[in-house]
């Protein structure tokens, strides 16, 4: 039987091996749709772990008493209130930020990576590892929305959570605060990312291929002789 | 047999738990929420009529109307919001009348997704100071040029957001139709 | 002297489209390119002066240096001889408004090229026109500055220097067929003489570089769809003569839509193609926010062009249907 991973695998995993955007290419409504600005990003990224951590919580803890056929309502069920809780407590306190992620907070019940997480992770594992679980992939969400967040921001209007870091010359680039500026940016940020481990990779064929090719060869050996 | 009622407690008791939680969240959140959403309501009211110290909505038409009146509680004006079609989607303002209908005195937009940097400049203060003081009868015109007399029906449309402009103008002309037509049809204001 | 066990590899050497399918090599036909696009260069030095020509050169300066680079990060090839940065740059240039801001320039022809071509593999395997990729980029970033147009040199009083369609769609002024067809109005650089367009352009099909397939669906095309509309209420629809001089029209018809890479292969695919972006171009102009619409038509239909391919490949012979 393979070994189990340890408790820290379970959380490292999600900032990167595994991480829900770059990766898993889950959730991709609220990331193109809200990270117009860094903070934006954050918000979105907090209210999504919210939910994850508290749904994995309780449903890892239920896990054995939900009959199997009804287990994906009785996920939504879980996942909703958490959701319907968020989008109260953000309308009541913080009244700017739930009008600028607008929508994108009642539709964290349909992201794919929180019932993806309930179905392949909390419902087969006990309850440390399933919020270990959630708060890596919380924390991978977190990290990729900031970075998209950020260079939209920087780029399309020339700030970083409301400060200003490029100088007064630079003429922001309207289209990265557009639609189609989120799509240009994840697309990037996910081909340099396939670059960088293709290439991370073929050096490890390349050293592979060094170790135990080379010295066998005979015909070095009898040269150096 | 079983599993069917194992299935129907399960989901009865997690639905029950949710919603008992979620009312009480709701009875906390709920007046906070009222009060953000009147604040910003009033804000914007007392944007398009600044003499207003006061607002009341009006109960009497299907439409959201606010009622203004000034520090002696006498009626001044109205306030009305009211959307559109703009370049790019949908335009939310507001616009303060007089109580004869036709003067207008003040417009703010509150939602809108023009063009940044091009469309946008409808919700800037340039554009809508043109309208203050702005004859609204028979009904608003865009024109290239600033119109010189005064009072005027005319509106200069801002140069490349000639789009976005008209479709404010549009917006303001339907929403006092309306208002008009009301007041024609002997309804209470 | 060292060998090794490894054995030597033997390469395969695979080209991607275009292939030749005409009598000229890519190298030869895109160097044809470059002189047909002479005529609308001068033009565009004459009517808006000789700045014009640093917007030009930044333009091909940028492309074909983003091109080198690109290609020495990969470790390709470098075939700037191949002419086709040098066209791309030379094509955005003629497609920017007057006086334009250079950094700007620049920045649209990185990504014409970085996006539009290389980010795909390079010439032959990209999607969408290069040039109009980054043309649509500069004009979602800088939309103001992208429609702030100049007066031409020789403007008279009652020339403005909004271009005809705008001036058409916003204030319902119609300019003379005559301007259109000089070039003495406001608009891109090498957009606004029809003349100058229509020489380079008929260059090109006349000695083969260029099918006359696209062109001539798009003329029809326009002049069909536009005319309808026209007929219907000849006040409120402009004439399909100005639909076919106004903007962009030609320039796009005989430079940017016959593009070999981004066109079908097919006869019949390339009537649909043109059709199409004629289709495109009046329910754009006519319906659309936007006075112009060549650019976002031709964009269009490119995305079209392998379904267009693959549903008018010639049947092999005895195949069952």
């Amino acid at each position: 039987m393979k070994t189990k991973a340890t408790l820290s695998q379970e959380y490292v995993k999600g900032l990167w091996d595994q991480n829900p955007v770059f990766k898993q290419v889950l959730g991709m409504c609220p990331t193109l749709a809200v990270t117009v600005s860094a903070i934006n990003g954050i918000a979105m990224a907090l209210a999504t772990t919210f939910v994850l951590v508290f749904s994995s919580l309780i449903i890892s803890i239920i896990r054995k008493l939900i009959p199997t056929q009804v287990r994906i309502a009785a996920y939504i069920l879980i996942i909703a209130t958490f959701v319907t809780l968020v989008d109260l407590v953000m309308k009541a306190q913080f009244p700017e930020l739930s009008k600028s992620l607008g929508p994108y907070i009642p539709l964290i019940v349909v992201n794919c990576l929180i019932l993806g997480r309930q179905e392949a992770f909390s419902s087969k594992n006990g309850v440390g590892r399933s919020v270990l679980d959630a708060l890596g992939m919380g924390t991978g969400f977190l990290g990729a929305l900031f970075v998209l967040g950020g260079i939209r921001e920087i780029l399309g209007t020339r700030t970083l959570l409301g400060f200003q870091v490029l100088p007064d010359f630079y003429e922001p680039w309207l289209i990265m605060i557009l639609p189609a500026g989120a799509f240009l940016t994840l697309g990037l940020l996910m081909g340099f990312s396939n670059a960088y481990i293709a290439k991370k990779k073929n050096k490890e064929r390349e050293t592979l291929r060094e170790k135990y090719l080379k010295p066998k060869s005979p015909t070095v050996n009898a040269q150096e002789a | 047999m079983k599993i069917v009622i194992h299935m129907l407690v399960t989901l009865s008791i997690i639905g029950i738990i949710s919603g008992g939680l979620l009312s009480e969240v709701s009875g906390w959140a709920a007046p906070k929420i009222a009060a953000h959403r009147k604040a910003a309501t009033e804000k914007a009211v007392f944007t398009v009529q600044p003499e207003a110290k006061n607002q009341q909505k009006v109960e009497t038409v299907d439409f959201e109307l606010y009622k203004v009146f000034d520090d002696q509680n006498n009626p001044i004006g109205y306030a009305l919001p009211f959307e559109g079609n703009g370049f790019q989607g949908k335009i939310r303002l507001m616009v303060g009348v007089k109580n004869d209908l036709k003067e207008i005195v003040g417009l703010q937009i509150l939602e809108q997704v023009e063009t940044p940097g091009l469309g946008t400049k409808v919700t800037e203060d340039d554009f809508l100071n043109k309208f203050v003081n702005l004859s609204s009868v028979p009904k608003i015109l865009p024109v290239k040029v600033e119109p010189t007399s005064k009072p005027t029906n005319e509106v200069q449309t801002i140069t490349g957001a000639t789009i976005s402009s008209k479709a404010v103008i549009a917006i303001v002309n339907a929403g006092m139709e309306k208002l008009r037509k009301v007041k024609e049809e002997g309804g209470e204001l | 002297m060292t060998t090794t066990t490894v054995n030597p590899t033997y390469r395969l050497e695979l080209t991607s489209s275009p292939h030749v399918h005409s009598r000229w090599s890519t190298k030869q036909a895109m160097w044809m390119v470059i002189i047909a696009l002479l005529p609308p260069t001068i033009s565009a030095v004459v009517f808006f002066g000789f700045y014009q020509l640093l917007i030009i050169a930044v333009s091909i300066g940028f492309a074909v240096g983003t091109e080198a680079l690109i290609k020495t990060i990969r470790k390709r090839q470098i075939n700037i001889k191949d002419g086709s940065a040098v066209i791309t740059g030379l094509l955005l240039a003629l497609i920017l408004p007057p006086n334009f801001n250079l950094a700007f320039t620049a920045l649209g022809s990185i990504v014409a090229i970085g996006l539009g071509k290389e980010i795909f593999g390079g010439l032959g395997y990209n999607i969408f026109n290069p040039a109009l990729v980054g043309r649509a980029f500069l004009q979602a970033s800088f939309p103001v500055a992208i429609t702030t147009w100049e007066k031409p040199n020789f403007a008279v009083d009652t020339i403005s220097s909004a271009t005809p369609l705008a001036a058409f769609k916003f204030d319902s002024v119609v300019t003379q067929l005559s301007s259109l067809f000089i070039g003495n109005i406001g608009g891109s650089l090498g957009e606004t003489s029809s003349i100058a367009v229509l020489l380079g352009g008929i260059f090109l099909i006349a000695i083969g570089v260029a099918n006359y397939r696209i062109p001539l669906a798009m003329i029809i095309g326009v002049i069909v769809f536009g005319g309808i509309f026209w007929l219907v209420d000849p006040v409120a629809y402009p004439n399909p003569l100005f639909h076919l001089l106004a903007g962009g029209f030609l320039f796009g018809t005989f430079f940017m839509a016959t593009d070999w890479v981004s066109s079908p292969i097919t006869a019949k695919g390339m009537w649909i193609f043109g059709l199409g972006i004629s289709l495109v171009l009046v329910i754009i102009r006519l319906f659309g926010g936007l006075p112009e619409g060549v650019m976002y038509a031709i964009l269009f239909m490119n995305a079209f062009v392998p379904m267009i391919n693959r549903y008018t490949r010639p049947q092999i012979f005895g195949e069952a249907k």
